[in-house]
């Protein structure tokens, strides 16, 4: 790569009290594409996912070592600000997380929390977004109904639709379609891809198959390790690392 | 599993199944003598109250010669309750509810100062009201004031405050802290997370806390004994005394007359109702509310 990434991970150590669960993770995450991070649970994928946008700075007795560098500036710099970096990166959870409001409401808090007022505005993004998520044609009758009513992967792709209006360059998805049925996985999947030209996707799974699906760089971390991080045609077919080859194979999980 | 068979036949389960209706017999009987309590006390009350319940009880002053058995009512402590009660419970609000959300949204869970808030506030809870009320007299004294309305519902307001914050506080802790990561995640600040999420996720838990805190307020005699004074007034000013249901039913109660008496009976049915309304209220509005709420 020529130019350095959007996204990059220096050095980073994570603690939870004395037990390290992250160990030194390096990584560059290529710009407009889907990056995959792989491993069997517990390795600290979620912790990694969560050190991107300092959620992990929610939770209590973790220390963070490292720097994550976000267009060159690292946001565990002392005065950085919170809100906006979170702002840049938008978050799909594993349970899908609507908010207690309806539907229309749901899309229109990131923007409203900038001070957009204009409700012709409002109404343009609502559409505009609900469109990128796949949702729109479901919920363009019902906009006002709370959102909790909406199925679980309508839900997901709510969120998914609520996460884009904030206008981020970088989409992280926990496990995003692990609460899902196939069908609506299948749909997340399909709007992952579709947006993948714009921005900067990482992903958690434990689906081995979704990360073949998605994936276009591949990190597999094993014990708080990246074991092992390239292009998927590289990892997923013929990794490496024999840890890689017994994951992938099925021998460790 | 250990089951003793004697010749193909069962016996322990056969005392199981006793022991099971046994007991079955006595958690119905604790849970009839619940009920049983609560229709007691108001058929009681009714019974006792009936010959005095008349519209002018709930319209009208005390008369002259009222406290000897004479014409005239108690709108004034019923006015003076909700006076009383509306201004104690406004006041806790605004103190218990920006605690409640520092507490939950900026303090650490286990951090010391939110455990020693938590242990404060149950330590409040369990002080006996009429402690809150001497409190209130020697505040009084201190500052020369009188027995008014204002120093009524500061008291009240004290005995209110720990159950109405203990209550938000076990509401929005409830908040699943996935929905605040989703809120924080879109570039929300900690205040806007509690305003426009937390206290929306958690709107029906709050109003149901506001009319127990409510519902505690109206009924507390101990608080507004020394600090509310008593008229037979309508009470228009903060710095007047004023009349209060608990303390009418305490009054009229002493009274020799019969007559008197039955309207402290009539005043109790009265207080009674309006807690009934208060509960029945707090009940159908944390249905409505609920419209939003993530479960």
């Amino acid at each position: 790569m020529n130019r350095p990434s959007r996204l990059r991970v220096e050095n980073l150590n994570v603690y939870y009290g004395q037990n390290q669960v992250l160990k030194n993770i390096n990584l560059d995450l290529p710009d407009n594409g889907i990056t995959v991070v792989i491993g069997p649970s517990g390795c600290g994928k979620t912790t990694l996912l969560k050190s991107l946008n300092r959620l992990l700075d929610e939770q209590e007795g973790v220390r963070v070592e490292g720097r994550v560098l976000l267009d060159g500036q690292d946001i565990y710099q002392a005065g950085a600000d919170l809100t906006l970096i979170r702002k840049r990166m938008g978050l799909l959870s594993q349970k899908p997380q609507v908010l207690p409001m309806s539907i229309y409401d749901n899309v229109a808090f990131g923007p409203r929390l900038l001070g957009l007022k204009d409700r012709k505005v409002l109404n343009g993004l609502v559409e505009k977004y609900l469109k990128l998520a796949g949702l729109w044609e479901e919920v363009k009758d019902r906009l006002q109904e709370p959102a909790a009513r909406l199925s679980i992967g309508q839900q997901q792709r709510l969120c998914l639709a609520r996460g884009l209006a904030v206008e981020p360059e970088v989409i992280l998805g926990d496990e995003p379609t692990s609460a899902l049925d196939p069908q609506s996985s299948r749909n997340v999947e399909a709007q992952l891809l579709s947006l993948k030209q714009n921005y900067t996707i990482v992903l958690v799974t434990h689906i081995l198959r979704q990360a073949r699906r998605l994936a276009d760089y591949v990190a597999f971390l094993y014990f708080g390790e990246v074991i092992e991080f390239g292009p998927a045609s590289e990892v997923l077919v013929s990794p490496r690392d024999s840890r890689t080859r017994a994951y992938i194979t099925g021998e460790i999980s | 599993m250990t089951r003793k068979h004697y010749g193909g036949r069962d016996f322990g389960t056969q005392r199981r199944l006793r022991k099971e209706s046994f007991f079955k017999f006595l958690m119905a009987a604790s849970a009839s003598l619940v009920l049983l309590s609560l229709v007691l006390i108001l058929v009681i009350i009714l019974w006792k109250s009936l010959p005095a319940l008349k519209p002018s009880m709930i319209i009208r002053n005390p008369g002259s010669g009222y406290y000897l058995g004479r014409e005239g009512g108690i709108l004034n402590a019923i006015l003076g309750s909700l006076q009383v009660v509306f201004g104690a419970t406004l006041l806790a609000l605004a103190i218990a509810l920006p605690a409640v959300i520092f507490l939950n949204n900026y303090l650490r869970r286990k951090s010391w100062l939110a455990e020693t808030i938590r242990f404060s506030l149950d330590v409040l809870w369990g002080i006996p009201s009429i402690v809150y009320g001497a409190f209130g007299f020697l505040i009084m004294i201190t500052f020369h004031l009188r027995a008014s309305l204002l120093a009524g519902l500061i008291t009240v307001a004290m005995v209110e405050l720990p159950i109405l914050s203990r209550a938000l506080d076990e509401t929005i802790k409830l908040v699943p802290s996935e929905l605040k990561e989703a809120t924080f995640s879109l570039g929300a600040s900690r205040w806007q997370t509690a305003t426009r999420v937390v206290l929306r996720q958690t709107f029906p838990g709050l109003v149901t806390a506001v009319l127990m805190a409510m519902g505690r307020g109206l009924g507390d005699a101990a608080a507004v004994l020394f600090t509310a004074g008593y008229t037979d007034k309508i009470t228009t000013s903060l710095l007047q005394p004023v009349a209060t249901l608990p303390l009418a039913i305490f009054f009229q109660l002493n009274s020799p007359y019969p007559e008197v008496q039955q309207r402290a009976y009539a005043s109790a049915a009265i207080l009674t109702l309006l807690i009934l309304l208060v509960s029945l209220a707090s009940r159908r509005l944390s249905h409505r509310l609920s419209r939003h709420k993530i479960r």
